[in-house]
């Protein structure tokens, strides 16, 4: 389990993250929302320990912990693709084959010989998702997984996560601009606004029947 | 016509002093580039891939030795190389290594501010994705190195086309001493003001050829490293 208590991160004097209380949970999925500037990539940063806290204490993040991260805009290297996922395992001789399975799960196959750098968004989101998925993990922690996919790759994506998260009965943890894809894919969905937790439910509760007026306000903008 | 004539001389003969011009200059700025290179590359890196505190500082500064003069590069270099200076004993005024050493202060602050420039664009998302795959500190080095593989030999080629060019600093450290360190700029500026116009338009000629020729090697090793 993870549990944010009191936590804060500043902008220079800003406060873009203000956190009292917090849990996560193994063997759940959970979905952050919220509009841009809202505090989700930050939180997710927190997590990763990507950004320092200014305030506060996040419990549960011991270092033998395996989490994996996938930022929003993952950046691909100029060397081969599956070079770019083979980098992180440190057996060359296993590695390579390891790479490929997680590539073509991925659904980027036929393109382990082209340089990383002249893939797509959706392609390098995928790349970076075969990456972080490459070593085992037990947490995930996803920026907006699917955000410059194609449907049929967010099909992909979301199978894959769904897969991983039976297997391991790890702890997920993304955000997304997407309501369908945080139903489909979500126990229990975190509504953020100006860094702070305003409603937290499962995705039926909240997205049918939210109780806070910012809550309400907010998903008046969205159609599912 | 007499003109043309000269420079064909020259640059199909067989002059022995020419010979080693080029041969003293090739010298001069091979040594000089790597030496910085081995200094700015990584310099440029950690620069660019880091947050640290006092970065603005320490970019300001070698910004600033951009703009450092060749003549006073090399004024610093002869006031330690002298005589009578903390270097002295070395014995190293009026050599190619003066003159390397002379290039380096030159060249290295303009390769590391490159290299800073260039890795400071995306650092935050590759330190990012890094991160998020469990690639910390020290590690994340190698892979600015292998990322930009192919752009950094165009800043170690801009750095030896810097060096080739130079002219003022070698002036002062080297001599311009025949046979030892005279170099392609210097005999240049000298057979200028001898009035000798022919032989320093066919130096200049010559400069660029060799200039043209390295840059069509470094280019096939870019596209080598590009492919891999």
């Amino acid at each position: 389990m993870i549990k944010l208590k009191n936590v804060v991160v500043k902008a220079k004097d800003r406060v873009i993250l203000d956190i009292p209380d917090l849990q996560f949970e193994r063997g759940k999925r959970y979905c952050i929302i919220g509009e841009n500037g809202s505090g989700k990539t930050t939180l997710l940063r927190a997590l990763m320990g990507t950004v320092q806290v200014n305030n506060g204490v996040i419990e549960g993040l011991n270092p033998d912990l395996k989490v994996g991260y996938l930022p929003q805009s993952p950046y691909a290297f100029s060397f081969s693709v599956l070079r770019n996922v083979s980098m992180v395992l440190e057996r060359a001789s296993t590695g390579e084959e390891i790479a490929l399975d997680a590539l073509k799960k991925v659904g980027l196959g036929s393109l382990v010989s082209s340089r990383g750098n002249t893939l797509s968004g959706g392609e390098r989101q995928r790349l970076g998702l075969a990456r972080v998925l490459a070593l085992p993990k037990e947490v995930l922690l996803l920026d907006e997984p699917t955000s410059a996919t194609d449907i049929r790759g967010m099909d992909l994506v979301e199978a894959l996560l769904l897969q991983w998260f039976e297997k391991t009965n790890g702890l997920l943890i993304f955000t997304t601009h997407a309501p369908a894809q945080a139903q489909r894919m979500a126990d229990e969905v975190i509504f953020l606004e100006k860094g702070k937790v305003v409603e937290t439910g499962t995705p039926k509760v909240l997205f049918n029947n939210p109780q806070k007026p910012e809550t309400q306000a907010f998903l008046s903008h969205w159609s599912i | 016509m007499e003109l043309i004539n000269s420079i064909l001389d020259l640059l199909f003969g067989s002059d022995p002093e020419l010979r080693q011009i080029i041969v003293v200059t090739l010298r001069m700025s091979f040594f000089s580039t790597l030496f910085s290179s081995l200094v700015g590359i990584p310099a440029g890196v950690l620069m660019g891939a880091n947050d640290f505190r006092g970065k603005g500082f320490l970019t300001r500064l070698v910004n600033t030795l951009l703009g450092l003069p060749p003549v006073v590069a090399g004024l610093i270099v002869l006031l330690l190389l002298s005589r009578s200076g903390p270097l002295g004993s070395f014995r190293l005024l009026y050599t190619v290594e003066a003159m390397v050493i002379a290039q380096v202060l030159l060249i290295t602050p303009y390769i590391t501010a490159m290299t800073a420039n260039l890795v400071g664009v995306n650092a935050k998302t590759i330190n990012e994705t890094l991160a998020g795959v469990g690639i910390r500190g020290t590690k994340r080095l190698k892979y600015f190195l292998l990322d930009f593989r192919v752009p950094f030999l165009s800043i170690i080629l801009a750095g030896f086309g810097r060096s080739i060019a130079e002219v003022g600093a070698v002036q002062m450290v080297g001599g311009n001493v025949q046979y030892k360190t005279r170099v392609m700029t210097t005999a240049i500026m000298m057979q200028t003001n001898m009035g000798h116009f022919n032989f320093a338009i066919a130096l200049g000629l010559i400069l660029l050829i060799i200039s043209f020729l390295i840059n069509t090697i470094v280019n096939r090793i870019q596209k080598a490293a590009a492919d891999d």
